[in-house]
């Protein structure tokens, strides 16, 4: 490890098993993971298509069952949504059609019925993290793909998770927003302090933006190889085409690449 | 779409209206069509605001006002509470829905004489036909409503700890309103449609019993009269049902 005193861990996730019952028989999602992820970190989880790793994010966040192991986030064993821990956003920005961008933020803490002045007020700050201070009152169809994702992030972030779990939330996007999502992303994420898990299956991504990568091969859905990312932070755009990043890229690339045994 | 357009709109469909009546009048009052099988507008109207003096005809108008009511008020509810069960549960659409599919597709009126023989020809028989009419397109109805909500915008809720009271009201009601609200007007209008339906076939009173008399009797004037009201009944309420939809959907689009 390249950082100096060991940061606890926010996420333990120790032996998570998930198997589906199908005609076929028992289809194994995930097979014995485990991974963890230190206090204010960055970690990408990249793999091939069906490589469980939507579903691995999708029990992180006690959305699903593991049907063995367990997940611990910040020292609670996830077994349901714990929305105070955990904020997650989606590869679509699944907001309420017809919410409000602020609206649409506030909805965690509508949920938990808190005081409506209180609620703008957070909703708005949140906003203002993600550039979008002049579009509260906007409704989701009249904002862009990109600024429809940065609502959701806003979203994520606006019960102060100690974590945010972010499934290919830039999936959807055109090439250019996307670039342009990451540099933001980074500033929300270093303003905010959460640790973040983000699944993702572009190698640049998942290394432009983590401090770690957790690569991930299908049938069964393992954990094949864990890579630290030495780039120098603030990143910038210039590091895409970095050597450096480069050989990581392709590191990755053989990894998936290549049958495993 | 903007206020202007909006309007343009709005000019262009009474434009309509008003050459689809002129061209009534017209062709009635040039004997283009024999005036006793289409007597001009004006004469119907004028026919129309007297029976609206005539106690006779207004109990008529009551007794057929009330089982509609009284119809709508059942089959609605049920409708859609029994499509929201329905779509809400895949074991029972897997069962039901082919069933429903089937008896959707009878026609119901076929099954009239079978109506009169078991609850003869009162208010009853008229309303439970209108119900079982109204029921097979309110229900399918209501199982389209629960399809209609988006499973991401579930997901997002319980992600962020919505309860389940909290999904339904406030994932489920608004994303369903509009389907909703094309269930009462397919129920409004199914169920006047099995009313006046049930009473041209047998009954005591109603406007139905009316138009069947009149039609009878060749009295065209009185006859369209009638059924210009039960026209102009049923738009005007429709109209109003999805009026109150446009109103709420944009106090929900500005309040919290």
């Amino acid at each position: 490890m390249s950082a100096g005193a060991p940061a606890p861990d926010v996420v333990v996730a120790r032996d998570v098993t998930k198997s589906f019952a199908t005609a076929a028989g028992a289809f194994l999602a995930l097979d014995r993971v485990s991974l963890t992820v230190p206090d204010g970190k960055f970690v990408s989880i990249v793999g091939p298509s069906g490589c469980g790793k939507s579903t691995l994010l999708q029990i992180v966040g006690g959305l699903a069952a593991a049907t063995s192991g367990e997940v611990l986030v910040d020292g609670v064993r996830i077994d349901e949504p714990r929305p105070d821990k955990i904020g997650i956003v989606f590869q679509e920005p699944l907001l309420l059609p017809w919410k409000s961008a602020r609206e649409n933020v506030e909805f965690p803490l509508t949920l938990r019925g808190e005081p409506t002045g209180a609620r703008q007020a957070r909703a708005q700050e949140l906003l203002a993290l993600v550039g979008l201070a002049d579009f509260a009152d906007s409704l989701p169809h009249q904002l862009s793909g990109g600024m429809r994702q940065r609502v959701a992030i806003a979203r994520g972030l606006v019960r102060r998770p100690r974590m945010l779990l972010m499934d290919e939330p830039f999936a959807a996007l055109d090439e250019q927003t996307r670039t342009r999502m990451w540099g933001e992303l980074l500033q929300i994420w270093s303003a905010s302090r959460a640790t973040v898990l983000f699944v993702t299956h572009s190698l640049i991504e998942a290394v432009y933006l983590a401090d770690e990568v957790l690569v991930m091969a299908a049938r069964p859905g393992r954990i094949i190889e864990r890579i630290e990312v030495d780039l120098p932070r603030p990143r910038t755009l210039d590091m895409l085409g970095s050597p450096a990043l480069g050989e990581m890229r392709n590191r990755i690339w053989h990894l998936i690449a290549e049958p495993q045994p | 779409m903007s206020a202007m357009t909006s309007w343009r709109v709005r000019g262009g469909q009474l434009m309509i209206i008003a050459g689809l009546a002129l061209a009534w009048e017209a062709a009635a009052r040039s004997r283009m069509v024999d005036p006793d099988v289409l007597p001009p507008l004006s004469r119907v109207v004028t026919i129309l605001w007297r029976l609206l003096h005539d106690s006779n005809f207004l109990d008529d108008v009551r007794i057929t006002g009330f089982e509609c009511l009284l119809a709508f008020a059942i089959v609605v509810p049920l409708g859609l509470a029994v499509g929201f069960l329905i779509g809400e549960s895949q074991r029972l659409e897997r069962t039901l829905g082919g069933p429903l599919q089937l008896l959707m597709s009878v026609p119901k009126s076929v099954f009239l004489p079978v109506f009169v023989l078991m609850f003869g020809i009162g208010i009853a028989q008229k309303v439970i036909f209108a119900i079982v009419l109204a029921f097979f397109i309110v229900v399918p109805t209501g199982i389209a409503a629960v399809h209609s909500v988006p499973r991401g915008l579930v997901t997002v809720a319980r992600a962020f700890g919505a309860t389940r009271a909290q999904i339904y009201g406030r994932i489920y009601l608004p994303a369903m309103a509009p389907l909703i609200v094309g269930g009462i007007r397919l129920g409004l209008i199914f169920v006047v449609h099995g009313v006046v339906f049930a009473e041209m076939y047998g009954s005591t009173g109603g406007i139905g019993r009316s138009i069947l008399t009149w039609g009878e009797a060749f009295q065209m004037d009185y006859l369209l009269a009638a059924v210009l009201l039960v026209l102009v009944a049923t738009v005007v309420l429709n109209e109003s049902i999805q009026a109150a939809e446009t109103h709420m959907r944009a106090r929900q689009g500005a309040a919290a």
